[in-house]
């Protein structure tokens, strides 16, 4: 039929009917396109009636031609029916409105601070460092003393303290795990101590009572200066991104010497300046140095046999410098809405 | 500290900008923290061309100057400098210009003539001490222009962080010292007075230990009138006010040499004398500050004859200052038992820079030319006459000896990380002013009074680093892993049981480690109850914060207060941190107990479209500590009791002997007192009392292949009877039971008084082979005789 032409339109005719049923989003349109076709009044009998104005002979051919076509339009109206019905169906699936919001149970979430502690100390497992963790509420000598502050000394001014008594203090510092966990272990050892420290100063944007800190030991027999360097810059590259840069600046710390403050480019500027940075291409986000060797001797080592490095970090600032957080005193404010943003599985990932 | 760039000038040659110090400063250890500028001194002043001079009519000295200042008509300008001359450009202050020291420029008659205006030197401009002659400027422009901002060089001020290590460093003299190191340079000693010891005068040090150094000079025909500009802009660009050309020459000495002096009137000093003793017990002093102050023996004073004059090294006292009238001084430059400075500080709450700069030790080699300096600037600006002879005290003449220290190549090299010769450690070591040498493996450095921190080897480690530049200590980008990480299994299981949590809905809080004391009355804690009586701060910020916790639960009950006026609607909330529960730990230290509390209020859905929304209860923080508790593989290890106290809503789950866990409702007044809308369901987790954590990797078990027979069982029981009972009797009947749900609860009505009734899904299952009903029947029937016969229990039949 295809070789011959379409000589009474039928080809055409399957088409449009076709096309028409396609579109028919439901029954009731269907119904029409039905009706409109191949109903009593449709397209196909007003094709058949034209039978009269054909020579006899051709008669029996186009009343065969015509059986044909309603039989195509009425097969592809079937199968439309069919599908349209299936969806009438699926329909109650969805009570009839697949918009309406899904069934969510409650989501939850860490606390930013303890994200970015889980994200650290990933990264210090993986360049073989061990945890160890000491009290909050601590001995003025593990504290101070132990660590090369003298007493009356004014370093320690630069640490307000919390007293409990003459003796006992809430530790301002991680540090004095140092020298709890060097009396129990020996050499080579490698730890990161996180935890809670606490410092006698009114709170304002930068500065907060509480905080969360952690510290890095690591003595052997020849660790030095370099070492220190390369794992801190490690560090810093694993957490905030391969491109940036550490610079280490002298600087003073009783229970360190050589000691140093170090310094990662801004990430925001990528060092040529902006306001995150104070204009200066570079952020402070840790103290560090060599373990003093009275620290080592109050922990009973031997300062010639062995050296070491120690570092301490503020977790509080890294959270803030790494999230664009404006104020210290929010990570404990603990507004759902502040929780929340931090929730997002892009929240660990390292700033490419 | 404040650091003026000027003055840095006076001793050592800078030509960086301002930035560059900076930065060079930081990496070498003096980290500055900000830069100031500070804008000229002056304003009004104009560039000017001499047009014309003519000899002034009634002076010999003075010269009569038209100048073109870019006016309309040039100005007429009386001037007495020698050096001015027709073509010269010259700063013009023009009328309404003000100078340095505030002098403001009005046209005038000078010898009867008029002058518009005034030709500058450089000190009246407060750029440098010159007066000698007016300044001829190499300057392009057209007479009239602005020389605001154009002139010398502008101020800058650094603000710089010291280190209690390096009290030489507050000064610029220290500051300048530490330039000449770092750039190679040459360092300019300011002008001294040539002073000697051998004065004769009364000065008696009651204790050589309070007090190991006393300087005492003095300065006759005395004339008080400000200080000169160039000297009241220096002090005023580090923060210091201008007093009086005596108090100032003092000022600038501390600020320039570090050392504190002090200046008193030697007319009104009791019989002429300077004792240095310590406060009688009930005396009195009125200090400069104009306030009365109580001593006692603890604090060193300075006194005359009669009565202190001064808390030594703290601040002086009213009588003895210097005054408009004052004739004769007497200059002190001093050192002080820190600890004694720091002690009067504290308990009189006075911090000065005197104080500060005490407390961290003085350099005991300073206190004589300290002094010499000061007198020095006194004649320069004419304010007095030094006498040669000072009177002194020195304690122990060994403290003024230097020391050496030793260092160890090899020793420096390993600490550093670098291969450096003796002699590089020692160049390094020599710019800093600290002289070396080296002999072959170490190197001897002699240690000057000024450097009381280098005491041990490690301290000239730390100074070769510095010089050498931690930024050129070779970096290998391999970072080494010589030792196995090992992260304790209770670290491991924290951080599990949070990732839990979270997963459960739960937003993790982090919460204060402080507590108001008062909170334990709002919990309801008794006398007993050890939560009760919180570790007390001695010194602490707020009352409200002035307690270590003892739980979690006020804190946690804080959270849900903001909470609910931030209008959030579902709070599920934990955090797992320390209470410190004062009982007896070893060294008097506090019990640190881990907990997980996690609170449950306001809503326990969001609210959904497809069912109605439910309020927080009970089950809530059952259905979630269960979970918690399945986790850790103790479900059924834990009993759940109510406390013998027996406060209705709370219940224990108690593990072994110890109570593991509490929950229950938070008692409504407790949460009126906290200010929170009631019901609040909560439960109190005692990690601590977990058994070890880490026991082993679970091991796997094959299921059972075969299907599973489920049963609906709805069992009617006396009013008294608890699903737990029903349970464990099921539990301990069946043989193939495979899980056992309860599925609906009823209480009363068509039951009957007195009735309640649980139904079951029982599904059983073996792992031998397919159970057939009859197994099954028999199973329910001896489930169903044991409920019987043990609780009375019926069968409901649908």
């Amino acid at each position: 039929m295809s070789e011959r032409p379409d000589r009474f339109g039928v080809d055409e005719i399957a088409e449009r009917a076709e096309k028409a049923f396609a579109e028919a989003a439901d029954l009731e349109v269907l119904e029409e396109a039905r009706v409109r076709f191949i109903g009593r009044k449709g397209e196909i009998t007003t094709l058949l009636r034209s039978i009269g104005s054909l020579p006899d002979e051709e008669r029996p051919a186009f009343g065969d031609l015509v059986n044909d076509l309603r039989e195509r339009i009425l097969g592809l109206y079937e199968r439309r029916k069919g599908a349209l019905s299936d969806g009438a169906a699926e329909e109650d699936y969805f009570s009839g409105d697949p918009t309406l919001p899904g069934r969510r149970a409650l989501s939850g979430g860490r606390h930013v601070l303890h994200q970015v502690l889980r994200d650290i100390k990933r990264i210090f497992f993986g360049m073989g460092y061990s945890l160890a963790e000491g009290p909050d509420v601590e001995l003025d000598y593990y504290n101070f003393e132990a660590l090369n502050f003298p007493a009356d000394h004014p370093s320690r001014d630069t640490q307000d303290t919390f007293y409990i008594n003459r003796d006992i203090l809430l530790r301002t510092q991680t540090s004095p795990v140092q020298v709890r966990y060097m009396e129990k272990h020996k050499p080579p050892l490698r730890i990161i101590v996180p935890g809670r420290v606490y410092r006698n100063e009114a709170p304002d944007p930068s500065h907060a009572s509480e905080f969360l800190q952690m510290e890095g030991l690591y003595v052997d027999r020849n660790v030095s200066l370099a070492d220190l360097r390369n794992d801190v810059t490690y560090f810093v590259r694993a957490f905030f991104g391969s491109d940036a840069k550490v610079r280490f600046r002298p600087h003073f710390f009783p229970f360190t010497e050589p000691s140093a403050e170090a310094d990662m480019s801004c990430f925001a500027c990528r060092g040529s300046g902006c306001p995150i940075c104070g204009k200066t291409g570079w952020i402070e986000i840790m103290g560090a140095g060599m373990v003093h060797p009275h620290v080592f001797r109050n922990a009973g080592y031997d300062p010639d046999a062995y050296t070491g490095f120690a570092f301490g970090l503020g977790l509080d600032r890294i959270a803030m410098l790494k999230y664009g957080i404006d104020d210290i005193r929010r990570l404990l404010s603990n507004d759902l809405r502040f929780l929340r943003q931090f929730w997002a599985e892009t929240a660990g990932e390292v700033f490419e | 500290m404040k650091i003026s760039l000027t003055w840095l000038k006076r001793y050592v040659p800078i030509e960086e900008d301002a930035a560059t110090l900076a930065r060079d400063l930081t990496m070498f250890g003096v980290n500055v923290e900000g830069i100031e500028s500070l804008a000229p001194p002056f304003t009004g002043v104009v560039l000017g061309r001499v047009l014309e001079v003519k000899k002034h009519p009634g002076a010999d000295r003075l010269s009569l100057c038209t100048v073109d200042a870019g006016g309309a008509r040039p100005l007429g300008i009386v001037c007495g400098a020698p050096n001015v001359a027709a073509g010269m450009r010259v700063a013009v202050a023009v009328e309404g210009a003000v100078l340095a020291g505030g002098l403001r420029i009005k046209k005038s008659k000078i010898r009867g003539v008029v002058s518009e205006g005034m030709i500058c030197s450089e000190s009246e401009l407060g750029l440098s001490e010159n007066h000698s002659g007016i300044m001829s400027l190499d300057f392009d422009g057209k007479p009239g222009v602005s020389l605001e901002g154009k002139l010398g060089q502008s101020e800058y001020v650094f603000d710089l962080e010291v280190t209690p290590n390096r009290p030489d460093l507050l000064c610029h003299f220290g500051i300048a010292r530490e330039i000449a190191a770092l750039y190679r340079r040459k360092l300019v000693l300011p002008d001294r007075f040539e002073l000697g010891a051998g004065g004769d005068f009364n000065l008696r040090i009651e204790s050589g230990a309070d007090c190991p150094r006393y300087t005492a000079a003095f300065v006759d025909d005395v004339i008080v009138a400000p200080s000169p500009a160039w000297m009241q802009n220096l002090l005023k660009s580090v923060g210091l006010g201008a007093i009086n050309n005596i108090v100032d020459a003092t000022n600038f000495v501390l600020m320039e040499l570090g050392q504190p002096l002090h200046a008193f009137d030697r007319d009104t000093l009791a019989k002429d004398t300077i004792v240095v003793r310590r406060a009688k017990k009930g005396e009195k002093i009125v200090t400069l500050d104009g306030v009365e102050r109580e001593l006692d023996p603890g604090m060193l004073v300075i006194a005359d004859d009669a009565r202190p004059i001064a808390v030594a090294g703290v601040m002086g006292g009213r009588d003895t200052e210097v005054k408009a009238e004052t004739k004769r001084l007497v200059i002190e430059s001093a050192m002080f038992d820190p600890r004694l400075v720091r002690d009067a500080r504290q308990r009189l709450k006075l911090e000065t820079e005197a104080s500060y700069r005490f407390e961290r030790e003085a350099d005991s080699g300073i206190m004589m030319d300290a002094a010499a300096r000061a007198c020095r600037l006194i004649q320069e600006m004419g304010a007095g006459t030094p006498s040669p002879a000072c009177a002194e005290s020195i304690h122990d003449p060994r403290s003024l000896e230097r020391r050496t220290v030793s260092l160890r190549v090899s020793h420096a090299n390993r600490v550093m990380g670098t291969e450096l010769a003796g002699d590089d450690i020692a160049a390094l070591l020599d710019r800093l002013e600290l002289p070396s040498r080296s002999y072959g493996e170490t190197v001897h450095v002699s240690i000057p009074t000024f450097r009381r921190d280098i005491l041990e080897e490690i301290d000239l480690v730390e100074e070769a680093a510095r010089v050498y530049g931690y930024e050129n200590i070779g970096r290998d980008e391999s970072a080494r892993c010589s030792i196995f990480s090992e992260v304790p299994a209770e670290d491991l299981r924290k951080s599990s049981l949070v990732d839990f949590l979270v997963s459960r809905g739960f937003a993790e809080v982090v919460t204060s480690s402080f507590m108001d004391p008062a909170d334990a009355g709002r919990m309801g804690w008794d006398g007993r109850d050890e939560r009760a009586g919180p570790l007390r701060v001695a010194n602490p910020l707020t009352e409200a914060q002035s307690a270590l916790r003892t739980s979690l639960i006020p804190g946690l009950l804080g959270v849900v207060r903001r909470n609910t006026r931030a209008e959030q609607e579902e709070i599920r909330i934990f955090e797992l941190g320390k209470v410190f529960l004062p009982g007896p730990e070893r060294a008097g230290l506090p019990r640190e107990e881990l907990h997980i509390g996690a609170l449950f209020a306001r809503h326990a859905t969001p609210l959904e479209w497809m069912a109605p929304r439910r309020q927080s209860d009970f089950f809530d923080m059952k259905g979630e500590l269960e979970a918690l508790l399945d986790r850790l593989g103790l479900l059924e290890e834990v009993k759940m009791m109510k406390p013998h106290d027996g406060k209705g809503q709370i219940f224990q789950w108690l593990l072994g002997g110890a109570v593991l866990a509490e929950g229950g409702l938070i008692a409504k007044g407790v949460s009126e007192g906290f200010d929170v809308d009631s019901p609040i369901f909560y439960f109190d987790l005692r990690l601590d009392e977990l058994p070890p954590a880490g026991g082993g990797w679970p091991r796997f078990e094959a299921m059972s292949q075969y299907p599973a027979v489920k049963r609906d069982l709805c069992i009617v029981v006396a009013d008294r009877v608890r699903y737990a009972e029903v349970r464990n009797i099921i539990m301990q009947q069946a043989q193939y039971l495979d899980s056992i749900r309860v599925f609906d609860y009823y209480r009363g009505g068509h039951l009957g008084e007195g009735k309640r009734s649980y139904t079951f899904r029982l599904s059983f299952r073996s792992s031998e082979n397919t159970l057939d009903s009859i197994a099954v029947d028999r199973e329910v029937h001896r489930i169903v005789g044991a409920l019987q016969r043990e609780l009375g229990a019926a069968l409901r039949t649908e």
